[in-house]
């Protein structure tokens, strides 16, 4: 690949489209040719900020009341009586923090914590006590290897420019539920990403609610970061010890390789 | 399937897009009041057509094609109220390659985040000045993070169609932010030079 055909194809490289071979002679051109490669770099910062600061308009918080109250839309009671429980069950849980079981009912109000489960998850990982079962740091291979195990969707690892390097691959299971993992690293940092089926966030009610409000949730975990988000019918889940922004932008590029199938 | 529950799976489906969805139309429509009864009418149709969306398929496009349509007929409306419109869409080629870049382009590439931190209204109007299919495509890609594929579908336009417009829609922003940032790097370099006499001030 020349230059020229280099750059003619970045707005499909940049956003993630055209098919997987495109990119790889574009990743292979760039890797010996420094030039294009801050010519795509310039590029691409330049767009990420546009894009960045289009998709952040001044926001009405009361405009969604308005709207959903203006279209027939209200909230169902099941939601209200929910809302109900939770108040009850708060005051409950409150009146027995004073009485001393913190921990116990932290977890009850909460379920399970889907940071602290992936943090764990990861730390295992690292630690070789759960080794990974496909070793490979071929994106397709990985894959591949996943789509045969897991009854759910699962897609490519995020492209390498978000900065997330596959080492490998495997299946678990994550409170009960199945799970798909990638083992990588973000620069020279341990991450992993956790692939759950959607109606796995059951689980983890408090994480689930955050997500439906926010469309994307961040939480500590210990001295790990998590970031969340849900795509096509998958619950992603990126944890490492690193700049939670970097695993931002690999949970956001998670998926962004066109299916091959 | 009842109305609760439908109204709960709706909001299900909604809550998470409702940023994107508030984002997009405040940068497609003409009239910023307009907004709240934009999104209003075109949440009202897609409840209404609710029973026909198939669980499992992309939601997210199937609402924004609601609220690209009632985008479209405010426009249109505000269009016809006030005379005061939009350039037209015009048949361009699919197969559109930016011009070669002009110098006062490196200018934004060097420093963008200097550029964009002074200038999100002259952004907003860099965007608002772009053809409506142009504008369309760049928002649905930038604030809905849709594929090609999937903003072909919702504009009901060939894919072709999109890649040349986002293209040509790219190249327009920058221009016009470059020509910002050049200005603005004129006007600096004029106030820092102390042989040029005063022109602002008292008298």
């Amino acid at each position: 690949m020349t230059c020229v055909e280099a750059r003619q194809h970045w707005h499909l490289y940049h956003d993630s489209e055209g098919d997987a071979r495109l990119h790889l002679e574009i990743e292979e051109h760039l890797a010996g040719c420094p030039a294009c490669a801050e010519w795509f770099h310039q590029q691409s910062r330049l767009e990420d900020l546009v894009t960045e600061k289009l998709a952040e308009p001044p926001a009405d918080p009361a405009l969604w009341g308005k709207v959903l109250a203006g279209a027939g839309l209200k909230r169902p009671k099941t939601t209200r009586r929910w809302f109900w429980l939770a108040g009850v069950t708060a005051a409950a849980a409150a009146v027995l923090l004073v009485v001393g079981g913190i921990a116990y009912i932290r977890t009850s109000a909460k379920g399970s914590d889907l940071a602290q489960v992936s943090a764990q998850w990861h730390e295992r990982l690292q630690t070789g006590e759960e080794p990974v079962q496909f070793a490979s740091d071929s994106d397709h291979d990985v894959e591949a290897y996943l789509k045969d195990r897991v009854p759910f969707p699962v897609r490519c690892p995020p492209r390498k420019d978000a900065g997330f390097s596959v080492r490998g691959a495997g299946v678990s299971e994550i409170e009960g539920r199945p799970a798909a993992y990638l083992s990588g690293t973000v620069g020279d940092v341990p991450v992993s990403i956790l692939v759950l089926p959607k109606d796995s966030l059951s689980a983890f009610p408090t994480q689930r609610d955050a997500l439906r409000q926010h469309g994307i949730m961040h939480a500590p975990a210990g001295q790990y970061a998590m970031v969340l988000r849900e795509f096509d019918r998958n619950a992603i889940v990126v944890v490492g010890r690193t700049d939670p922004a970097a695993l931002e932008r690999v949970v956001n590029a998670y998926g962004s390789y066109p299916d091959h199938n | 399937m009842k109305e609760s529950a439908k109204s709960e799976r709706f909001l299900e489906h909604l809550g998470p897009l409702q940023r994107k969805l508030e984002g997009y139309c405040r940068r497609m429509v003409h009239s910023p009041d307009t907004v709240p009864d934009v999104l209003q009418s075109a949440l009202a149709n897609a409840y209404r057509d609710f029973d026909l969306y198939a669980e499992g398929t992309n939601f997210p496009a199937w609402i924004f094609t609601y609220v690209h349509r009632e985008i479209q007929n405010a426009n249109r409306r505000h269009r016809k109220n006030t005379g005061v419109g939009e350039p037209d869409d015009v048949a361009a080629p699919d197969a559109w390659h930016p011009p070669h870049e002009l110098p006062v382009h490196q200018l934004l590439l060097d420093a963008p985040e200097v550029v964009l931190d002074r200038c999100d209204s002259d952004l907003a109007g860099g965007v608002r000045g772009l053809r409506p299919l142009e504008r369309g495509v760049l928002l649905l890609h930038a604030v809905g993070e849709f594929k090609y594929r999937e903003i072909a579908e919702i504009l009901e336009v060939p894919i072709g169609t999109v890649m040349s417009a986002l293209a040509r829609a790219r190249h327009h922003v920058r221009e016009h932010l470059a020509r910002i940032a050049s200005l603005e790097r004129d006007h600096s370099t004029e106030s820092s030079d102390p042989d040029r006499p005063e022109t602002r001030g008292g008298s």
